[in-house]
């Protein structure tokens, strides 16, 4: 089955901060939608379609905000398409847009993701109690501390490498200037020493509560060529999807993962994944999840993942596979955007346009995104070649 | 067919803030000031509500302009009896009207005794209530224009 080609043509994003209180949602979507238009040398008549997502309506209590907000992104008379997978949402939205350019349908797409936390309060929308169903009422870190103490157990990882991958992206941050967080004056002893937040989660390996926005410009093979600027085209797209509870569920390294890393890395050709990719954005809303999702993508051997973390493999200034050099989830956590920056960070690292975290000669990135009770999954694999 | 059916209440219920931002605020601001505010677009015409970005060539809007209390009918429906929830708790008309300055119509109740006392084209004025905070419920209602003369 043959598909077109697709390029990612323009970013733009928002600084992220915990409140955005000068702009309504509406604004807040358009700013990054603006700076990707500008970034792509496009105006709003170019654009063919949007597509955009965000976290559960609840979250901000808005139902259906994307008809309200098609005005804003200059959508009027043209199709806007909303895309549902929880926190891995951003990721998926920006693979639905891209099979929209691969089909042929549309030559140049707007695609969004984004969340206005100060709004709401994510933690009670996580935890609404469902008639006829277990609850938890545990909230994200509640539900993944007892699957990352089963991957303490499993892995014998020792005990502070999840305080090292939080200090690494905090560093990271510091490069990047529209990351949420910016602690200049951290020390790794205050990161082991902050509170125990839901144990083995300490409070300074979670990510923030952040307003932001965060929206790219995807073209098509004749687009991505006419560009003026470098591009970064789509070598490989994948998306998988599991239940949160079935019997016998692998829920440290879900099989809806390992599937979805297998396609993706297979439609880039790619055997040797340490080696081929030079630069991983991946989704780790708490430290742990990183030497996690090293091990289910194949970065490294099951069990052996913290080992990359304890080496410094991860890190950007000397790393073999520099994780999250914008600082991560763990710096900046606008729900429904934060798959969404992954994708475009990977984007922006291929195109050399990452600024003062940009790693030097990156030509293959993966970017990753999850979601729910890590069983949704999307990723992509971007390089500075076509397929 | 089995007539037991699993019941069981779920009340969803935590709080939300919004942001306005500097359109939309303007309005909600000008509302406790007593005033109706709706926003230019290039071609002069004036939406009200004030909307922050053209609805057909999406630039952004930053004229603001304060329309007319009183205005004309241009479509009506009575709602008798009104839902629970309603902000009216007796029987109202329910009204798209034309303000005066504007080039939209506004949705409002309007507040008289039956449906006989409405009519497609008859003047009505907003009723401000005394103590406002920025919300469309400071404008109480709307009422015939000939009844506050």
């Amino acid at each position: 089955m043959s598909k077109n080609n697709c390029a990612v043509v323009g970013v733009g994003q928002t600084k992220y901060q915990t409140t955005r209180g000068d702009v309504s949602m509406a604004g807040l979507v358009r700013e990054a939608a603006y700076r990707a238009l500008e970034d792509a040398e496009m105006s709003w008549s170019d654009i063919d379609a949007v597509v955009i997502g965000k976290a559960p309506d609840f979250f901000e209590g808005v139902m259906m905000p994307e008809i309200y907000l098609a005005e804003a992104l200059g959508c009027a008379g043209k199709p806007i398409l909303r895309v549902h997978t929880a926190g891995s949402v951003g990721g998926s939205t920006a693979l639905v847009a891209t099979s929209l350019i691969q089909a042929g349908i549309h030559e140049r797409v707007l695609t969004l993701g984004f969340e206005k936390q100060s709004e709401s309060n994510a933690t009670w929308a996580l935890s609404l109690p469902q008639p006829f169903s277990v609850s938890i009422n545990a909230g994200a870190g509640g539900y993944f501390s007892p699957i990352i103490r089963q991957y303490m157990i499993e892995s014998a990882a020792p005990e502070l490498i999840g305080c090292m991958v939080a200090f690494k992206d905090r560093q990271h941050a510091l490069r990047n200037p529209y990351a949420h967080l910016h602690q200049h004056d951290l020390t790794f002893d205050q990161v082991v020493e902050a509170p125990m937040l839901w144990e083995p989660i300490r409070y300074s390996e979670t990510c923030p509560s952040s307003d932001g926005a965060c929206a790219m410009v995807l073209g098509s093979e004749s687009v991505g060529d006419a560009s003026s600027k470098p591009v970064a085209w789509v070598q490989g797209t994948s998306m998988r999807s599991e239940a949160n509870t079935f019997p016998g569920r692998n829920e440290v390294n879900p099989r809806a993962s390992r599937e979805c890393a297998d396609d993706v890395f297979s439609q880039a050709g790619i055997t040797d994944r340490r080696r081929e990719i030079d630069v991983v954005e991946m989704y780790v809303p708490f430290s742990w999840y990183e030497p996690m999702w090293l091990e289910s993508l194949g970065f490294a051997e099951i069990g052996e993942g913290w080992k990359m973390v304890e080496e410094g493999a991860t890190h950007i200034d000397g790393g073999d596979l520099p994780v999250n050099c914008s600082g991560g989830v763990l710096s900046t956590n606008p729900i429904g955007a934060s798959g969404m920056i992954r994708f475009a960070e990977a984007a922006l690292q291929v195109r050399q346009m990452a600024g003062e975290h940009q790693v030097d000669g990156v030509q293959r990135s993966l970017g990753h995104a999850y979601g729910g009770g890590a069983q949704y999954f999307a990723m992509w694999i971007l390089g500075d070649t076509k397929p | 067919m089995n007539e037991e059916r699993l019941r069981a209440d779920l009340v969803l219920e935590y709080p939300f803030t919004r942001t306005t931002g500097p359109v939309i605020g303007a309005f909600m601001t000008g509302l406790r000031e007593g005033i109706i505010i709706g926003i230019r677009r290039a071609d002069g015409t004036v939406v009200v509500p004030p909307l922050e970005y053209d609805p057909t060539s999406a630039d952004p809007l930053t004229e603001l302009v304060t329309v007319g209390q009183a205005g004309v009918v241009e479509s009506w429906t009575w709602v008798d009896p009104p839902r629970e929830q309603s902000p009216w708790q007796q029987p109202h008309g329910l009204a798209l009207i034309h303000l005066d300055g504007a080039d939209t119509p506004l949705l409002h109740g309007v507040l008289v005794n039956s449906a006989d006392a409405m009519s497609t084209g008859m003047r009505v004025v907003a009723k401000f209530r005394a103590e406002r905070e920025g919300h469309i419920s400071d404008i109480e209602g709307f009422v015939p224009e000939e009844s506050v003369q």
